[in-house]
């Protein structure tokens, strides 16, 4: 087991107008290869933030963040880019480009990451196939259902063959029935294919089926539950 | 992100709003095909214009006159009469001429406009009084007798030379007149009192000249009645002359400036001299003029267009915030982002100068054929008559050019929208509703 994002006294503070607001206020945290996390918190504990800090897409404005030793607060914009094509990311709205298929969504994630065209279809089938839409993979996002979508965005996450998933509320827009569908295909990315994932949601019961849940509040973690 | 990748990507961006990118093309479209038609048909107007007049050149002659070098030079009129200060050319003055070092002769010409019938038939011509021996030896190519007539060096004073359009007005190959036919020449005498007096003597037909073509810059004309210039002078009462022709002995630009300037010395600035070098040199550079004026109306629409494309862009930028949050959640760099829009922009320049000038070369050619209709642009009788055409003309500096600028004012125009695109926060674009 390796040591895959570790955060220490992690800070950020947003300005809002010129109201600083301390979204994060010291967080230490510590993921290994093959975890199953959850983070839980009401709205506005950080969890959102602490999520986007270590997916990449914002940077932290104190304390250490680093992804596989890399330290990401000495990288530039590009090089964050090029963390960001090693990370899965799922949205709650799924985030699918709406004019191209499901295919190629998928496609997409790894023609951004320079693979060949030939390779890419071949890849972005097999995933769809893993997630369950074989049979879907020309549809466009409108003729999906929001479960079908999000297995999309989940294969489209898996594009790049990611050190790690971030999930940010991934059954929160969809109903239970297909949200324990998605769980249950996570559960199996997570246990058959190693596949480290870090979720972040304010479903209790959701949270009881992943390996380890942190509990934030107020901009830190409260609390550290092993399941 | 590979160049086609995000060629393909863009692509599908652009089909996706087909009407909006139409609309935004069309602009573009509009101001290459002004630019193209404009360019394309001047171009050709001056070609056009440039063949007409070198046809009545010699380029070894010089034209001297004492009007304002053009209305002396062209000759089609009775100008280049007596100066503000009385100055006057006359028909001696040849042999003060033909002293200057380069000049191998020089030869009068008397003209003034008139009629001739024959028949019933009445045309107006100018008529030209000139040493038929010196005429044709400085024109030799132009004023030669067609179909078995002569041109005699020392002429009886009732022979005439006739040129084409004056025995063939309709140009429809029939003849008015034939060698040894007789002619009544009629000079409208408005220079004096009584303003109006018809002078008639009636002429000989020793020659008729093939057709010239052109606009005759004191070499022969297809509209002039040719007769002695000892006849001119006793007819019309005078021996000023209207201009004197200059024969070089080369036509080197050196010995055409140097004769220049020692004529004008010799008349002490009194008369102005013309080069057909120099008016084919004017007129190029007033077609370049005319050209640049022209184009930079029509870039002025493409202007316009390009701020269409800035405010389309800005729009589709607005809208898509969310999708390029996606990909750079993805992992596309900030430059991959702005290769993206730009790319989006050149591919609606480049389809816009393609269409635009094609559009642009098709206008062309329809003011082309107006013009060979009815003569469009000049209601000159002696310019849509002549048989001028005009076939527009689309260089490579024209084509490439057009190319270069609908797709580039595409691009810099998309510059900034596509520099803000590229400059989103992840983050934020993802949060954008």
């Amino acid at each position: 087991m390796t040591t895959i994002v570790e955060a220490t006294s992690l800070k950020k503070t947003y300005m809002l107008g010129k109201i600083p607001v301390e979204a994060l206020r010291g967080v230490n945290l510590k993921i290994e290869s093959d975890d199953f996390l959850a983070i839980l918190g009401p709205s506005g504990s950080g969890k959102s933030t602490l999520l986007n800090l270590i997916g990449a897409l914002d940077k932290p404005t104190g304390g250490k963040l680093s992804i596989e030793g890399i330290d990401l607060s000495s990288l530039n914009d590009n090089q964050l880019a090029d963390i960001r094509r090693r990370i899965g990311f799922v949205f709650q709205f799924f985030n699918l480009i709406p004019r191209f298929t499901a295919r190629a969504n998928v496609e997409l994630a790894m023609s951004i990451a320079d693979v060949s065209r030939a390779e890419r279809r071949k890849q972005a089938e097999e995933l769809l196939e893993t997630v369950g839409l074989k049979g879907r993979m020309g549809h466009k996002p409108a003729e999906l259902s929001g479960g079908e979508q999000q297995r999309v965005a989940i294969a489209r996450a898996l594009a790049n063959n990611p050190r790690f998933l971030l999930m940010d509320e991934p059954t929160g827009n969809i109903d239970s029935k297909t949200a324990n569908e998605i769980m249950h295909l996570v559960k199996r990315l997570n246990e058959e294919k190693g596949v480290t994932i870090i979720m972040v949601t304010h479903d209790q019961q959701l949270a009881r089926e992943t390996k380890r849940t942190v509990q934030m509040f107020d901009g830190v973690i409260a609390k550290e539950i092993v399941n | 992100m590979k160049t086609r990748d995000v060629f393909a990507y863009s692509f599908s961006a652009i089909k996706l709003r087909k009407l909006r990118a139409g609309l935004t093309t069309l602009g573009v479209v509009i101001g290459i095909a002004a630019i193209v038609a404009l360019l394309s048909i001047t171009q050709g107007l001056q070609i056009a214009i440039t063949r007409q007049l070198q046809t009545g050149f010699a380029t070894d002659t010089l034209i001297v006159s004492t009007g304002g070098g053009f209305g002396g030079a062209f000759g089609q009129g009775a100008l280049g009469g007596a100066t503000s200060s009385g100055f006057t050319l006359v028909v001696n003055d040849t042999e003060i001429i033909n002293n200057i070092t380069d000049v191998d002769t020089s030869t009068a010409i008397i003209q003034r406009t008139g009629q001739i019938k024959s028949g019933t038939i009445v045309q107006d011509v100018t008529i030209v009084g000139v040493d038929f021996a010196e005429y044709q030896n400085i024109y030799s190519s132009t004023f030669v007798p067609e179909n078995g007539g002569s041109i005699p060096s020392n002429p009886e004073n009732d022979r005439v030379v006739i040129g084409s359009r004056i025995n063939d007005p309709q140009e429809n190959g029939t003849s008015l007149f034939t060698v040894n036919s007789t002619v009544d020449i009629i000079w409208l005498n408005a220079t004096g009192f009584p303003i109006v007096r018809n002078e008639t003597y009636i002429g000989n037909v020793t020659a008729i000249l093939p057709e010239i073509g052109g606009f005759g810059v004191g070499g022969p004309s297809d509209y002039s009645i040719y007769i002695p210039i000892s006849q001119a002078q006793s007819f019309f009462g005078t021996d000023e002359c209207n201009v004197i022709v200059v024969k070089l002995t080369d036509d080197e630009e050196a010995t055409i400036d140097s004769v220049s300037a020692a004529t004008k010395e010799t008349f002490k600035n009194q008369v102005s001299v013309t080069s057909a070098v120099a008016v084919l040199n004017t007129l190029s550079s007033v077609f370049s003029i005319i050209q640049l004026f022209l184009a930079g109306i029509a870039a002025i629409s493409l202007l316009v267009a390009g701020i269409g494309i800035m405010n389309i862009m800005i729009v589709s930028l607005m809208e898509r915030t969310r999708e390029i949050g996606i990909l750079k959640a993805l992992g596309t760099k900030s430059r991959t982002v702005l290769l993206i829009f730009l790319n989006e922009s050149a591919i609606i320049g480049l389809i816009g100068a393609v269409i635009g000038i094609a559009t642009g070369w098709g206008l062309a050619n329809v003011v082309a054929l107006a013009f060979r209709g009815g003569g469009l642009f000049m209601g000159n009788q002696a310019v849509a008559s002549a048989g001028m055409t005009i076939t527009p003309v689309l260089t490579a500096t024209v084509l490439l050019g057009a190319l270069g600028f609908g797709v580039g004012v595409s691009v810099i125009f998309a510059l900034y929208p596509a520099w803000r695109a590229s400059k989103l926060k992840p983050v934020e674009a993802l949060r954008y509703e």
